[in-house]
């Protein structure tokens, strides 16, 4: 509807070209209210309403006393707190490690490891955890199971039921982002810096404690609030490890609170807005963090390479953590799904298993009908959502970077909003909002797509927004100038160099779009079920071995997804 | 004389009444689905049914019924009550068809969400198997099971009381909510409060390890994550046994009980509700709830696998209303929250 206005704005005379109606930044921050903020206005209102009798409300501030003042409030905060800053760290640390190895090194091999230590990507949180639970759990997992053998042990030395045991679980699903951003800090480092350091006699321990390292802090600082913030919105560990174990977080609370008998809707709202609130607080910091960050800008427009450490004999030590890193975190959790998509319940890797193995699972998966609908509606959903937010982000960058027009950054503030609301909190407001809606949405893949286009396109602004900024004006303006139409410009000069900003953001939004689960757990129902919530529940039923031959049949998909771009566009980027 | 007229016109009104209500009555499966063709096609279903028995159930019925498509929103019993909640809070009915344990159905009623009816159907059932909104699907036994690989055939339990015995110390697993373990030990095993009490007790001492979902502690017995499960539910063990799963399970004792079926007051489809209420309930629909592993509660109709315990101990509607006082206890036995 935006293009149909610009175009006609635009062509009615080309000297307008940059300058077109007011209407389309009001319509645009229309659809961006309603996507962003009506949905968080409807769980405000709902956080102070009670229920006194069957549907008849009244407004109350008990819902809050009842969130923030009941006996499990100091555990829930605690749980929470110990969850998020305990995963941000050892993400943080393993993040780190790689890119520093990968990047800043001479560790043998270490070109090797990049797309690696990207690959966990595409690993869905709910897999990523049961992979987990297969390997980690006290009694049967396999680790524990193997590790007892090998020692003697009496008790299993690791207990995936328990908060380490949720940190480490969140932690290697999340280390692929963490690398990705401490990759671009120290690519981007000048390493002049360095070199006067070694220069002036420090060795490689001493240059990279007093010079990278505090190079890094600023960047650091930030990439480790966000790590944390996430890690408080997450949902995935603490519903399958969480909950069982009875370790329940602020995305637990608010799930349960929602979801047992009778569901607390007040309560729930309160405690879904303070988490709205801390993760706010977290991305105002960040955002505060990442701008004083260029005062001690060292990326600048001077061409460099960073200089490489020599780690002497400890390159192996390096080379060893690569390794270890790859065995464990990456391939470990593929193979344990890979091994148990052939059983037919859950049996150890053993000489008598081994003849129970079939393909089994994966015929039944061939007829099984609600198996190809949230397959056919985990593709719908990804393919539409990376679509209308890239779109829809393109025109909005476009807005906010050429248009010039007053009061364009309420457009980029409005897009920048749902980064804050957690995936949950999502969840719940669009329940309020739809339920009642007259539009008949409710329980269907539309309120999902409503969902995911709203939680992506900050995302999209980003890859957006970057490229928009790398197009000279000069370039569409002597497209007008040579007397092309607005949208003949746009379509002929824009659009083809917004292409690989658009294409991988497309990619990104796509990849979160099909193992999304925090928003879905609330919306997705029979019909309208995605993937990773038939995975969710037929594990909660017991089904796990379908589970696991589910969740190769989602990585085969992603990986295709991932493929074939590779191939049509012949680079992937991706960011965070 | 005034008599007889008194008489003619009690006889002409009940003559009347019976006409009133008899194409109801005679109205067949078939006529039902004719209706149930102009709602649309479709029938949400609200019910725990496990995908492995829902698969084989839920077929069955589409193909008798060609053009009325099973949405199966499946989740726990709670969740699936929670959600119809909402969906009233907002002033919608999404759901057709409710099919959980009787006694969520009851908090179901409560919310003022279920049609009062009486299906023709349940004149076959006992009269604890049906209520003004409900009728039984099916039934299930609260069991124990064990893994053969950690159990040894002499260690096999006869009864519930082996379980007290040092041996299992460290070796149990349960489901956090099966106060009904509790309920019917104290009503109808032990007809006694304290003893239940005193058994329950001593079994925490035993330290269960709680896991929620049913199927899920099935999965857990075979992997190997407890050498028994205490509160098990007996028609998940002949399918796994059949795929060479090391496990086994009590037939002696266990406790009873029901599934109920019930339609939504508003239903958006309600002639397709009353079709599939009604499939289940007749001979038919029994049958098909017995071959998809269920245990019907038709009394016509049996399981096909060995899923009924030799000494059932049931929980009846009016034991409902105890649950809270149960919960109670159940939960501070076992320190749960």
């Amino acid at each position: 509807m935006a293009t149909a206005t610009i175009a006609r704005g635009a062509t009615t005379s080309a000297s307008k070209f940059g300058d077109p109606a007011l209407l389309v930044p009001i319509i645009g921050a229309g659809v961006l209210i309603y996507l962003a903020v009506l949905p968080l206005f409807m769980l405000v209102v709902g956080s102070f309403q009670a229920e006194v009798a069957p549907r008849e409300f009244v407004y109350t501030l008990k819902n809050y006393h009842n969130a923030y003042a009941s006996e499990h409030t100091y555990s829930t905060f605690m749980n929470s707190l110990i969850f998020a800053s305990g995963s941000a760290m050892m993400t943080f640390f393993f993040g780190t490690m790689l890119a520093w190895l990968t990047e800043r090194t001479n560790t043998p091999l270490r070109a090797l490891f990049v797309p690696i230590a990207v690959v966990p990507l595409i690993l869905p949180g709910v897999l990523e955890s049961i992979a987990w639970i297969f390997l980690l759990s006290p009694k049967f997992g396999y680790l524990n199971v193997w590790l007892m053998h090998l020692f003697g042990l009496s008790s299993p030395p690791f207990n995936v039921f328990s908060l380490p045991g949720m940190i480490w679980v969140h932690s290697v699903g999340q280390v692929p982002l963490a690398f990705l951003m401490m990759t671009a800090a120290f690519k981007s480092m000048d390493p002049s810096l360095e070199e006067s350091a070694m220069m002036s006699g420090a060795n490689t321990w001493q240059t990279f404690k007093r010079v990278t390292l505090r190079l890094l802090m600023p960047t650091a600082g930030s990439v480790l609030l966000i790590l944390f913030v996430r890690t408080l919105e997450s949902f995935e560990t603490p519903a399958l490890i969480g909950i069982p174990a009875r370790i329940y977080v602020y995305t637990s609370e608010i799930f349960l609170a929602f979801n047992e008998y009778p569901p607390d809707y007040g309560r729930g709202g309160a405690l879904a807005v303070g988490l709205l609130l801390l993760s706010a607080v977290g991305v105002w910091l960040y955002t505060r963090a990442t701008k004083e960050g260029k005062k001690f800008q060292t990326v600048t427009g001077k061409a460099f390479r960073p200089r490489q450490f020599d780690l002497g004999p400890w390159r192996w030590v390096g080379f060893s953590f690569l390794m270890i890193y790859f065995l464990f975190v990456v391939l470990l959790p593929f193979l344990v799904l890979f091994w148990a998509s052939f059983l037919p319940f859950f049996a150890a890797p053993s000489w008598s298993a081994l003849d129970k193995l079939s393909l089994d699972n994966y015929r039944y998966l061939g007829g099984f009908r609600p198996f190809w609908q949230a397959m056919k509606n985990s593709i719908i959903l990804s393919t539409l959502t990376a679509t209308i937010a890239m779109v829809l982000t393109s025109l909005v960058a476009w807005i906010v970077y050429k248009s010039k027009l007053r009061g364009a950054w309420i457009l980029d503030f409005l897009a920048f909003v749902p980064i804050t609301i957690p995936g949950i909190v999502m969840g719940m407001a669009l329940i309020l909002l739809y339920v009642a809606f007259p539009v008949p949405i409710y329980g269907t893949i539309w309120m999902l797509l409503i969902a995911y286009v709203t939680r992506f396109i900050p995302y999209g602004m980003r890859s957006s927004s970057g490229s928009i900024l790398q197009i000279h004006s000069e370039l569409e303006e002597a497209a007008a100038a040579s007397g092309a139409s607005w949208w003949e410009t746009f379509k002929r000069v824009t659009l083809p160099l917004l292409r690989p900003g658009f294409v991988a953001g497309w990619i990104y939004i796509c990849i979160v779009s099909f193992r999304e689960f925090s928003t879905s757990v609330l919306l997705a129902t029979g019909e309208s079920r995605v993937l990773s919530i038939l995975l969710f529940t037929m594990f909660e039923q017991g089904q796990v071995t379908i589970v696991a031959a589910i969740g190769i049949l989602m990585i085969v998909t992603l990986l295709s997804v991932v493929a074939i771009f590779y191939k049509l566009t012949g680079k992937v980027g991706i960011q965070t | 004389m005034s008599q007889i007229r008194s008489l003619v016109w009690a006889a002409l009104m009940v003559a009347g009444s019976i006409c009133a209500y008899a194409p109801a009555r005679a109205q067949s499966l078939d006529e039902v689905h004719k209706a149930a063709l102009k709602e649309g096609g479709t029938l949400n279903f609200y019910g725990t049914l496990a995908q492995v028995n829902a698969e084989k159930i839920l077929p069955i019925f589409e193909k008798r019924f060609p053009g009325i498509k099973v949405n199966h929103v499946d989740a726990t019993s709670d969740l699936l009550v929670a959600r119809a909640v909402s969906e009233a809070r907002g002033g919608k009915t999404l759901g057709d068809v409710l099919q959980i344990p009787l006694e969520n159905v009851t908090q179901a009623h409560d919310q003022g969400l279920l049609l009062e009816i009486n299906l023709p159907e349940a004149v076959e059932y006992p009269a604890g198997l049906k209520g003004s909104f409900w009728t039984s699907s099916d039934l299930q036994y609260f069991i124990a099971a064990w893994n053969t690989n950690l159990v040894k055939k002499e260690e096999e339990p006869k009864t519930y009381d082996d379980f007290l015995q040092p041996r299992w110390k460290g070796r149990l697993i349960a489901e956090p909510r099966d106060l009904e373990m509790l309920l019917a030990f104290a009503k109808y095993r032990f007809k006694s409060d304290e003893k239940a009490i005193d058994y329950w007790k001593k079994i925490a001492a035993q330290n269960v390890e709680f896991h929620k979902g049913h199927s899920q502690l099935a999965e857990l017995l075979l992997a190997g994550q407890a050498a028994a499960c205490l509160t098990c539910y007996s028609h998940h063990y002949p399918s796994r046994i059949k795929k060479g799963a090391p496990v086994n399970y009590m037939l002696s004792e266990g406790v009873a009980s029901i599934n109920g079926t019930a339609i939504f007051k508003n239903a958006p489809h309600p002639n397709s509700a009353l079709l599939f209420a009604r499939w289940v309930a007749s001979l038919e629909g029994q049958k098909a709830m017995a071959q998809g592993g269920r245990n019907p509660a038709h009394p016509k109709v049996d399981p096909v696998d060995k899923t009924k315990t030799e000494k059932a101990y049931f929980i009846t509607v009016a034991d409902l209303k105890e649950f809270p006082k149960y919960e109670k206890i159940w939960k501070e036995i076992f320190k749960l929250r």
